[in-house]
């Protein structure tokens, strides 16, 4: 099937089957590999983007359900050299040890200062629950988020 | 708890060493453009899959594999007919095949593999092959295994026991004479999988010469050539192995079989292949965290001193051997250098069963140890009257010590460790834990454990110990660091890039570490046996040091004066006593035009103060001794058992922090892995089948599970690491599960001893332990 995204902002169409996982298709046949796969049952979370500005795993979204809709990836975040404010703080805090996790729970926290620019740690302990990481035990993760709110905030 | 992270040094005069800067690759991996093996592949590349046991013991009796090649899009199918034939392995006894000759041992030994066009292919192909197997009488329990009539699964090891550790130091029985008390003690670590968050896999070429390149994350990768050149048949320097950033291992992805398998499907099909997992495969036939048993005998005198201590250590290794038998080495004998028994005693049994090999994980064996044995101390203390924590002062090792085995401790901040976090946790203050366990309603109490582990181990290529590095000035002025230690997540280039900006007084953040590759990378032993930071560190630093005194005579004769008088500061070259200054990139254009276009190097190479051990296993074995001591709060539920950490204190001397933001980082890590194993995370394995092989039912801790924890290094003076570093990696998670269990201990009164502490195993205890309350009511 003939399908039509809005993929970080660009118009993007293309040919795929539609049985087809989302995070298979940005990966194989887009080549956009800062998406990761990880558990591919929907329960680490490494596969986040957002759909409609809604996080979903990728691994999980038939790409048929993305045709005509807007998909978020870790690719359109930031432009060119500078970064966003998530990631900025990511990288401060060293909230990234392996990174493999990373762009999936920069994807959620996204949605998460999206809809919540003031989120506490708590609320980051709660919402982002669905993203697993296996290497910094989510301390600074949390952290980071928290800072990267604040940095939203204040710029608005 | 807000304030988690205090270096109590005072503040030195240093740049770039000490300070927290982020990690230097971190930029890649924010945005998505660090590319992990997942994301690579190479033109032409195939895909293998691979045709796993379905029994866990049998005689194979036919392979047929023409269904599978005949089907489109199959380029290579093989068998055991296309291998080698020889054993060969990672340690000894050598015992892999790389595809199954004439018997399966486990389900999912690998019995044939194919490449084809896609990883879809692949698979259907692979559910083609259809083998006809004998069925044996298979072992899954060490105990059984160990029994006279068990199944054999090697001729060669009839008993079962792939291999037996003794060690025996001092007079064990005037040490029982001597003591007052004996005590005993049981503790049973389980099966534990490293969750790494990338799966495994590699991507092998085959080369007209016969040899091959590897892609690969690894942890050694030139050490693994031995492995892989004798599986092979092919020569060391046939094999290059490349190492892309890795998505977590924690010892997981040392050697690997999968490269041999990708290695011949690649050399039958004469295009790239590549084996990825799925998680389902990674777990289901990967190599865990082997289960340990441990028996202790422990003898002590009225006052408190361990004079003697017996034990037997059981370790369920699977069907073939991985890094398992210095594993079980360490779980017999490290923690004698935590504590002097004066007299010992321990035997050691690896013992083969049906199930899939297990491995290394960060901790080697210790933190299993330490498990078994900090829960012993707790329980000893609370028998004699005597405090635990005096018990380990007064046992523990302090610096300048020998160790029974011969193992030289240069630097020891065990009583610092101890003394700070009694007095930050409150542990001090604690109540005593209840006489029966409360029938309802949630419960807190508090457990400390101490903990150590080697910096810089020995005896991982038995000739030489140590590391060597290059430093390298670019045209540019940029500073490169060439080693053979490859980063494994845990941000060691950024320990390098900080230790060689130290040196020469440029921007950390503008230093890069290239990446490995071992046709030219200097040679490296690896990144393993928390020798990294301390090992590779300290050649890094040496090389730098080099390129410093070619940099320093460089810019005397440039700029007229004696190499006294110039400084590097600031990124550049500088008159002392002012007039003049060069910048980094103008002498490192200045030394090409000299020497024919060449960069500047400095070369370093360090070689530890560690020995190859005796007969009697007696020789330092480490360059550094690292220590710590944590502490943890918990809340039990006493009508369900589940139990969930709440607050966690972790106190460490690593000697000198290079970066204390990402060593505390390797702290929350090391800790959030040591909560799993204490009460989450068990390979399930029935009739020798994994029955938890998914991430739905093998549940890794979340942001839920994991508390926010305080961090804080009492730095030791070292005099062998980079500027006095130590390892951190592992032991910040050593200390972590005991802890967990002697909290659970203070809160409800009741001992564990097993890990995990699942819900359904401490209410089991809890309901014990009411019942014979009752009873004797
Ligand atoms: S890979 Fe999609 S949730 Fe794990
Ligand atoms: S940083 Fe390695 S899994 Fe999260």
């Amino acid at each position: 099937m003939r399908i039509r995204i809005d993929l970080n902002g660009r118009e993007v169409e293309a040919d795929t089957v539609p049985h087809r996982s989302l995070a298979s298709f940005l990966r194989n046949e887009l080549g956009l590999t800062g998406t990761k796969l990880s558990c591919e049952v929907g329960e680490c979370g490494s596969c986040t983007v957002l759909l409609d500005g809604r996080p979903v795993t990728s691994c999980l979204v038939p790409v048929a359900q993305a045709d005509g809709r807007s998909v978020q990836t870790i690719e359109g975040l930031g432009i060119n050299t500078q970064m966003h404010p998530l990631q900025e703080a990511f990288v401060g805090q060293n909230a990234v040890q392996c990174g493999f996790c990373i762009p999936g729970m920069i994807m959620a926290a996204k949605a998460l200062l999206d809809r919540k620019p003031d989120a506490s740690s708590e609320d980051v302990r709660l919402i982002l629950s669905g993203n697993l990481c296996r290497c910094t035990g989510y301390q600074k993760i949390v952290e980071a988020v928290v800072i990267a709110a604040r940095e939203v905030q204040r710029n608005g | 708890m807000a304030d988690a992270v205090a270096v109590t040094s005072q503040i030195r005069k240093r740049k770039s060493v000490g300070q927290p800067l982020p990690q230097i690759d971190s930029a890649e991996k924010v945005k998505g453009l660090t590319q992990y093996l997942q994301d690579l592949s190479v033109p032409g590349m195939l895909y293998g899959a691979i045709v796993r046991s379905a029994i866990p013991h049998g005689l194979i009796r036919e392979i047929d594999t023409s269904r599978a090649e005949r089907l489109s899009g199959v380029r290579a199918v093989i068998t055991a007919r296309d291998c080698p034939g020889v054993l060969f392995g990672p340690q000894e006894p050598q015992d892999w095949e790389i595809l199954c000759r004439n018997k399966v041992r486990y389900i999912g030994d690998e019995v044939a593999a194919v490449a084809a066009i896609s990883p879809d292919v692949a698979k259907e192909a692979a559910a083609l092959v259809r083998v006809e197997y004998q069925e044996l009488p298979a072992v899954y329990d060490p105990f059984e295994a160990l029994k006279p009539g068990a199944p054999v699964l090697w001729e060669q090891h009839p008993d079962n026991v792939a291999y037996r550790f003794h060690i025996e130091r001092g007079d064990l029985e005037a040490g029982f004479a001597r003591a007052d008390d004996v005590f005993e003690h049981d503790f049973y670590t389980g099966r534990f999988y490293h969750g790494q968050m990338e799966p495994m896999g590699c991507i092998v070429q085959y080369h007209a010469d016969g040899g091959y390149t590897i892609w690969t994350p690894t942890h050694l990768p030139f050490r693994s050539r031995m492995t892989y050149s004798k599986g092979l048949g092919v020569s060391m320097d046939k094999i290059r192995i490349v190492v892309p950033p890795f998505g977590g291992s924690f010892g997981m992805k040392y050697e690997l079989n999968i490269n041999c398998i990708a290695a011949l499907l690649s050399k039958k099909s004469r295009r790239p292949v590549k084996i990825f997992f799925e998680r389902e495969e990674d777990i289901g036939a990967g190599h865990p965290r082997m289960g340990l048993h441990f028996h202790y005998r422990l003898g002590v005198t009225r006052d408190g001193r361990f004079v003697a201590k017996e034990a037997r250590v059981v370790g369920t290794g699977g069907a073939r051997t991985f890094w398992t038998p210095p594993v079980l080495s360490t779980a017999c004998y490290r923690i004698d250098s935590l504590y002097h028994f004066q007299n010992v005693r321990t035997e050691g049994f690896l013992v083969y069963t049906n199930q899939s090999p297990a491995t290394c994980f960060r901790g080697f064996g210790n933190a299993e140890a330490l498990t078994a044995l900090e829960t012993f101390i707790d329980e000893i203390g609370e028998r004699t009257g005597i405090d635990p924590v005096e018990l380990r002062r007064m046992n523990g090792v302090k610096a300048g010590d020998v160790s029974l085995h011969g193992w030289r401790i240069a630097s020891c901040g065990l009583r610092e460790c101890l003394d700070r976090a009694e007095s930050v946790s409150g542990f001090r203050n604690r109540k005593p834990p209840p006489k029966i366990p409360p029938r309802r309603g949630v419960v807190r109490g508090i457990g400390l454990a101490a903990g150590h582990h080697i910096s810089g181990n020995r005896i991982i290529i038995n000739e030489y110990d140590g590391a060597s590095a290059q430093v390298r000035l670019g045209f540019d002025g940029q500073v490169a660091v060439i080693v053979g230690e490859p980063d494994i997540g845990q941000g060691m280039n950024t320990v390098f890039a900080q230790i060689a900006a130290e040196v020469l007084d440029v921007d950390p953040a503008s230093v890069r570490s290239l990446p490995i590759d071992t046709l030219v990378s200097p040679h490296g032993v690896g990144t393993l046996g928390s020798r990294g930071t301390t090992v590779a560190g300290r050649a890094v630093q040496l090389a730098a040091e080099d390129a410093r005194t070619k940099l320093v005579s460089l810019a005397a004769e440039l700029l007229g004066v004696p190499p006294q008088e110039i400084r590097l500061q600031s990124g550049s070259a500088v008159v002392a006593s002012g007039g003049g200054s060069l910048s980094m990139a103008e002498l490192g254009r200045e030394y090409a035009t000299r020497y024919g276009g060449a960069f500047l190097i400095g070369h370093g190479h360090f070689t530890p103060p560690t020995e190859i051990p005796d007969a009697t296993k007696y020789g330092n074995l480490s360059t550094s001794y690292v220590f710590g001591t944590h502490v943890a709060e918990v809340e039990v539920d006493t009508e369900t058992g589940a139990t969930r950490v709440v607050r966690y204190w972790a106190l460490h001397d690593s000697g000198t922090i290079i970066n204390p933001s990402t060593a505390t980082g390797q702290v929350h890590g090391g800790v959030a892995q040591g909560i799993a194993s204490a009460l989450l995370e068990e390979v399930l394995v029935k009739d020798g089948r994994v029955t938890n092989p998914n991430f739905l039912d093998y549940r890794i801790p979340g942001f839920q599970d994991i508390p926010e924890m305080y961090v804080e290094f009492v730095e030791t003076k070292d005099p062998y690491g980079p500027f006095g570093a130590k390892s951190i990696g592992e032991s910040s998670l050593n200390p972590t599960a005991a802890a967990v269990c002697n909290a659970i201990y203070n809160a409800v009164g009741v001992r564990v001893h097993q890990t995990p502490v699942t819900p359904e195993r401490l209410w089991k205890l809890l309901e014990t332990a009411r019942t014979e309350a009752r009873k004797k009511e």
